[in-house]
């Protein structure tokens, strides 16, 4: 930086920051404190909000809806992890260092070109009492009405789609990990499973914290998916999290209650990221 | 100079974020926001013809997604970005938004097309607050049961009369291996609850609606517990069946489908020549038969763009040359008294229903507030993947019911 520069940028340090910071207070912190605000009012979208402190989050604790929401996101959060997340891990495994490992991961990506919402409307006639998997399969499941069968269901269809990118995502990781150290380890008798477990894997741990921290983040806010398939129900057995915030915000009219759902969501969201980050220090 | 250019450029900005300036000329096209996605192509076609006749042209813009839509409409009150025309409901939320003085009166055009015999006054009951009227008819919807001719001609059956006739051809077509019915566990979920209580008893219907009666009145479940017989029997299709009901229809997966007469839009989209017959009363001795009622409004908002010129529209849309066309185009009964409906039977029903053979039920969708009818849809939706679950469901439905109207007596 030139001496001419330095209190040009020192003077203008501000203005140049400004429209970053005014972007981000607009449309992320501001929304926030607004939805906060909203959480202890009673509001329908059209009448103005009334403020009832905290009265939604009192009938939070009292709603058997949030119980079942509670236990399919955390089906949804247990799923992924096990799922695209550990079995996406094993494909790069798999597929590293062997001719050709490339082309073995391209099929699992392509599902990933898909949105949520997409990926919903592919799959649902499929699972539906009427659609193709009961006639290849032979039999007469309710995939997508029964609980826990419909969470399951749509994991797999989850699975589909997010396999192929933390399969990428992995098998980056381990191409960019240094060969010396695996090198030295076979050189000392190290191999397969011991190999992974003792060098590979701690080699790769900052990109797993990414991944699998992006996977939690995501499995927590499962929306798109189940609201396309299931739209949560029937009776709102396969209902998750960000699911009973959209059900009670823009389907029953109630924002105020929604709201009260979309701050507790933020915060366990936000505590869950929070304390796996501090448990990898 | 160089100083004074960001001021100019942010200036500019602003001024373009502003939106554009009132130029105060009267519109020439109106953009219609509707929740029926589906009927882009006949919104087109009104548009074009209201061109020719009024030199009003309209675009529409439609959604598919109910919440989305009315997300979007609420939003529209604050915002800037306001519909000229838009659909909505009639029932707790037309006054729901009238009371917030966002939607233009219609007192004048109703009172002009009662007067030319365009409206009848039966209809404007769903669309009067307070003794003034508010948005006009889009449509208007008879509700009763569409059936495979081809099936009923197949198996010796007759479009019924009575309740018992009605299980009598279902149980035969349960013994040729023929779902009689289909039922959904997902948003009409209610269709069979509305017909089964207003056909046994409509005053208890009524007194649901506005929080008099509760879920949990013996009337109610024994309601349920009747629909829960039925499916026992084996009568209906699979709730989780994904197929189009209109499909299911006319592939012959269901004899009958129970819907309003805006159905018949999906039988003409396929060119499938359905019988329609009135759903009989449960209960015989029931002085007339009850027949579900559904009116969608067609509203302008009180701060609309060009008021005068959605105003226009709206005295047009209900006018006979209007709704000639929006009712042949779709193959759906209307408003309007004095338009010939293309359905021989279709037309029949109309007309009955205008000269009061029937006794006219408010839909469960527009009659319920809300956050019940929500808590009711999930509710519906369980018990027709698990009919023994009733008194659970209607146990939540009434905790739900309690809450609301506490607040909104």
């Amino acid at each position: 930086m030139t001496g001419r520069a330095a209190p040009l940028l020192g003077r203008f340090r501000a203005g140049y920051v400004a429209p970053s910071v005014l972007l981000v207070a607009g449309l992320l912190y501001a929304p926030f404190v607004w939805t906060a605000y909203l959480s202890l009012t009673r509001y329908d979208g059209l009448i103005p909000p009334e403020w009832v402190g905290f009265e939604n989050f009192v009938k939070l604790l009292d709603d058997p809806a949030l119980l079942t929401a509670i236990r399919n996101t955390l089906m949804w959060v247990a799923g992924t992890m096990l799922l695209p997340v550990g079995l996406g891990l094993l494909v790069a495994v798999l597929s590293y260092d062997i001719r050709g490992g490339a082309w073995f991961r391209v099929p699992f990506m392509l599902p990933y070109a898909l949105s949520g919402a997409g990926l919903g409307l592919v799959w649902s006639p499929i699972l539906s009492h009427d659609g193709i998997a009961n006639k290849l399969l032979g039999v007469d499941t309710a995939f997508l009405q029964e609980a826990p069968h419909n969470t399951i269901a749509m994991l797999l269809v989850w699975t589909w789609q997010q396999l192929g990118v933390n399969t990428l995502l992995f098998a980056v990781g381990l191409q960019s990990i240094p060969k010396e150290p695996i090198e030295a380890a076979r050189l000392d008798g190290a191999s397969g499973w011991r190999l992974f477990r003792h060098v590979i894997w701690p080699l790769m741990a900052p990109l797993t914290a990414v991944v699998v921290g992006l996977a939690l983040v995501a499995s927590l806010k499962s929306f798109d998916i189940v609201w396309v398939m299931t739209q949560g129900g029937p009776g709102r057995n396969s209902e998750t999290l960000a699911v009973t915030m959209y059900r009670d915000t823009f389907v029953a009219s109630e924002y105020g209650y929604g709201s009260a759902v979309a701050v507790m969501l933020t915060v366990v969201t936000g505590l869950a990221s929070y304390l796996y980050l501090r448990g990898r220090k | 100079m160089i100083r004074r250019t960001p001021i100019l450029i942010a200036a500019s900005v602003l001024l373009a974020a502003c939106g554009s300036t009132p130029t105060g000329q009267p519109k020439t096209e109106l953009t219609l926001y509707n929740d029926k996605g589906a009927w882009s192509k006949y919104f087109t076609e009104m548009g074009a013809l209201s061109k020719q006749q009024i030199d009003l042209g309209m675009k529409p813009v439609g959604y598919t997604d109910e919440p989305t839509y009315q997300a979007f409409i609420k939003a529209s009150f604050r915002t800037d970005v306001k519909p000229d025309l838009f659909t909505w409901q009639t029932g707790g939320l037309l006054k729901e938004i009238v009371g917030q003085k966002q939607v233009a009166e219609t007192t004048a055009i109703w009172q002009e097309a009662i007067k030319n015999g365009d409206l009848s006054e039966d209809v404007a009951t769903y669309y009067t607050v307070d003794g003034k009227q508010y948005c006009v008819p889009l449509n208007v919807a008879y509700w009763g049961m569409f059936y495979n001719k081809k099936i009923f001609d197949k198996h010796g059956l007759k479009p019924p009369t009575t309740w018992d006739e009605l299980i009598t051809v279902a149980e035969t077509l349960k013994k040729a291996d023929i779902k009689a019915f289909y039922h959904t566990s997902v948003l009409f979920s209610f269709v069979w609850f509305e017909q089964l209580l207003a056909g046994t008893d409509p005053d208890l219907y009524d007194r649901l609606s506005t929080g008099k009666a509760k879920y949990t009145d013996p009337g109610v479940v024994q309601v349920m517990e009747k629909w829960k017989s039925l499916i026992d029997a084996g009568y209906f299709s699979n709730p989780g069946d994904k197929t189009d009901p209109a499909d299911a229809l006319k592939n012959d997966k269901v004899a009958m489908v129970s819907f309003g007469t805006w159905f018949n839009t999906s039988m003409t989209q396929r060119n499938l020549d359905a019988g329609f017959f009135v759903i009989p009363n449960v209960n015989a001795s029931l002085p007339k038969t009850s027949m579900i009622f559904e009116s969608g409004p067609l509203c302008s908002l009180a701060k609309a763009p060009d008021p005068a010129a959605s105003m226009k529209y709206l005295k047009w849309w209900t006018t006979t040359q209007a709704q000639e066309k929006w009712s042949s185009a779709r193959g759906d009964v209307s408003a309007n008294p004095k338009v010939t409906i293309k359905s021989e039977v279709l037309g029949q029903v109309t007309k009955d229903a205008g000269s009061g053979k029937y006794r006219l039920v408010n839909r469960y969708f527009e009659a319920t507030p809300p956050p019940i009818l929500t808590a009711a849809l999930d509710g519906f939706g369980l018990f027709v993947t698990k009919p023994d679950s009733y008194r659970q469901v209607l146990e939540d439905i009434q905790k739900k019911a309690d809450e609301y109207w506490s607040t909104h007596q």
